[in-house]
């Protein structure tokens, strides 16, 4: 690792001196000196340049994070995404290990409360009373807004580290498996527009002539589909689920990575091993995917990077406006919407699902800028 | 340019039949008549009015009468469920102008901010400067536009009050346009960025060229040379991507206007979703596609205008 540092010099090269050379006589055998480094690929190279991007490693680290959460977070807590408690509807988020710092700690201020009343223990049971503020006089009687620990209040022996929803399911459980479906959304997406798009354009790109042309005016016609309609179309048709938000995400998604192949091979299909192969008698089928196409696997995998974000915003996007999945299974975007409706009065409801659905966008953007970087060093700063 | 023009307009025709046919289908090949969730009609009163709409003919003659009533008639028939009994054409009519609005202000506004922080990251590239713009638009381009919204909501808003929290129909004047900006704001952060990057990208790519150095050779100072050379060449091509950028806009704002009550045309698409009324589905569609494919069009025509090479090619199909 050292030595490669080495390779890439960050000061300029220095002038040469007199000791650089060393006189010799003819009959010397004069070899260049023998690499001790192991030799470094493409991809080895791209990973070192991709390691020295602070931000990518850091967003790679968050995705990797969420991602772990998404698989195991809803197991951290023992209730189950669809588990309901009727009595403790909205309750504010609990987390042990924070509440004693303040934050998180289950409480909430009530308003507008008669003073003489907070001594009834069966209205406000012992020690669920935190502070006191805003005493005022309303018609001769004193009110006050109280902050009381809302778990204490309603009596509620159960722990949601990120509150529970208006049906007093955990949010923490429901968070974590919506993080899941989007994730699952966009990966499903995203791998099957991969291979869609690489087989058709590596066909057109390939072959060129007529073939091209049609399959090229084919996807100018699909590509000029808005999203909106051929999702609406789609749920008007398949209904709303995780179906429909797939196959509409699959409709156009595919055609960036088409054209992205089918360019490669323009550039490649000409050179003179792809003529010896196909000398030799290779087939079609292996000079497309053995010879040719491992080229483009660079831009191939950034373009997936940079796909996995629209397809969670998309994803959140239709939940948000109602056509997301089927209740009650949750999503982030699903959260988002639920949360939307009662922002005024809890938004902390609104708050997780918005980080990790932020944080997630943020990262996989800068991955993949990360990634172009490290691929195609021509492009940085693009 | 003439044979150019034609051509794309006939794309964009062919595209928008396609469509159309395509939406016919899925709304005919649907499973059930769309008297079935009505009670109180008898099996008698259904075959009338199945008869009356000719929804029992075979689908070719459906398409038939479906194609003549838009074509010939401009009419898109009307909405049963959302605003019963008025032309659909009228209910679209209504929303369209507030969606409009908002879309093209948000546009007009993001345009100035991303211009100058564009031109401030290229000026000060690899500074500070440079890296703070650079993380906002990162930032900016990520979140989603309804992330924007609800905070916007919450803090600025519910809590400190500057603003109210739903849009204002019923009112005039300045109480409607400052109830208008929230949703503006919220949908100007992603062109804002956008905008940003795609100028700092072109300007570091000609500060850097050889023009620029010529240009300096021949005795202008720094900053002549980058506003008359530099920039000129860099605006250009912005033509392309602000555009295309409508569209994008517009998908925002169906999640935007959910947010701030705004009565318009991406409510008006969901409750018609939500409601079965597919002829009011069909005509909103249609909208949201004559808009994107309209601008699909100016941005190749632009081309055309900016790059002449485009039109003996015959097509963008690079």
């Amino acid at each position: 690792m050292a030595d490669f540092k080495q390779q890439i010099p960050d000061q300029p090269i220095r002038p040469a001196r007199e000791d650089d050379f060393e006189l010799l006589q003819m009959g010397v055998d004069l070899k260049d000196a023998k690499f001790d480094t192991p030799p470094i690929g493409f991809f080895k190279d791209a990973m070192l340049r991709l390691a020295r991007n602070k931000a990518a490693v850091a967003a790679l680290v968050l995705i990797l994070l969420i991602s772990f959460m998404a698989i195991f977070g809803p197991m951290m807590t023992p209730y189950t995404f669809d588990q309901q408690f009727v009595d403790y509807l909205n309750m504010p988020p609990k987390i042990p290990f924070l509440a004693s710092l303040g934050i998180a700690d289950g409480s909430r201020v009530l308003t507008n409360r008669r003073v003489d009343g907070l001594n009834d223990t069966e209205k406000y049971p012992e020690g669920c009373i935190l502070e006191i503020t805003n005493e005022h006089e309303v018609n001769g009687v004193m009110m006050a807004d109280v902050k009381v620990d809302y778990y204490a209040y309603t009596g509620c022996e159960e722990t949601f580290w990120f509150g529970s929803d208006y049906l007093g399911r955990d949010l923490w459980a429901r968070l974590w498996r919506g993080a899941r479906v989007s994730l699952f959304i966009a990966i499903v997406s995203v791998v099957t527009n991969m291979i869609i798009g690489v087989v058709y354009g590596s066909i057109a790109g390939y072959y060129g002539g007529k073939v091209d042309m049609v399959l090229m005016r084919i996807c100018e016609i699909i590509q000029s589909f808005p999203r909106v309609v051929v999702v609406t179309l789609f749920i008007m048709f398949f209904g709303t689920g995780i179906f429909s938000i797939v196959m509409s995400l699959l409709i156009s998604g595919w055609i960036q990575t088409a054209r992205l192949v089918r360019a490669q091979f323009y550039r490649f299909k000409g050179r003179e091993y792809v003529l010896a192969a196909r000398t030799m008698g290779v087939p079609d089928r292996s000079i497309i995917f053995r010879h040719i196409l491992p080229n483009s696997l660079g831009p191939i995998i950034t373009t997936m990077m940079m796909a996995v974000p629209q397809a969670i915003f998309t994803e959140s996007f239709l939940a948000y406006i109602g056509l997301g999945l089927q209740a009650p299974e949750p999503s982030i975007g699903v959260l988002l919407s639920e949360g939307q409706k009662v922002l005024l009065n809890f938004p902390y409801q609104s708050l997780f699902p918005g980080i990790v659905i932020s944080l997630l966008m943020i990262s996989f953007n800068l991955f993949g800028n990360g990634l172009r970087d490290a691929m195609d060093p021509t492009l940085r700063g693009v | 340019m003439i044979k150019y023009i034609a051509q794309r307009v006939l794309a964009l025709l062919i595209t928008l039949f396609i469509i159309l046919t395509i939406a016919f289908l899925v709304i005919r090949l649907m499973p059930g008549s769309i008297y079935d969730s009505n009670e109180m009609l008898s099996a008698d009163m259904v075959k009338i009015l199945e008869d009356k709409y000719h929804l029992n003919d075979p689908l070719l003659v459906q398409y038939r009468y479906f194609l003549e009533d838009i074509l010939l008639h401009w009419d898109w028939g009307t909405s049963v469920a959302v605003q019963p009994r008025v032309p659909v054409w009228e209910v679209l009519a209504s929303k369209i102008p507030i969606t409009l609005q908002l879309n093209f202000v948000s546009l007009l506004i993001s345009l100035p901010i991303g211009i100058l922080a564009g031109i401030f990251a290229a000026i000060y590239q690899n500074t500070k400067v440079d890296y703070t713009i650079s993380f906002f638009v990162v930032v900016f381009i990520s979140v989603p536009s309804f992330i924007f919204a609800t905070v916007l909501q919450y803090f600025l808003a519910y809590k400190l009050g500057w603003f109210p929290i739903i849009y204002n129909a019923t009112a005039t004047g300045a109480a409607k346009y400052l109830s208008m900006i929230l949703p503006i704001t919220a949908l100007s952060f992603s062109p804002i960025a956008r905008v940003t990057r795609y100028l700092r990208g072109e300007l570091i790519e000609n500060l850097s060229s050889e023009y620029m150095l010529l240009a300096r050779t021949k005795g202008l100072t720094r900053l002549q040379a980058t506003v008359r050379h530099s920039m000129r060449n860099s605006f250009v091509p912005l033509a392309n991507i602000i555009i295309p950028m409508f569209t994008n806009i517009l998908t925002g704002s169906l999640v935007v206007e959910q947010i701030f009550s705004v009565a318009g045309v991406g409510g008006l698409l969901v409750e018609s979703i939500n409601s079965s009324d597919h002829t009011l589905t069909i005509a909103i569609l249609i909208f949201y596609s004559m808009i994107s494919l309209l601008t699909i069009l100016i941005v190749d025509l632009s081309y055309g205008i900016i790059d002449p090479r485009v039109r003996i090619g015959g097509g963008s199909n690079g």
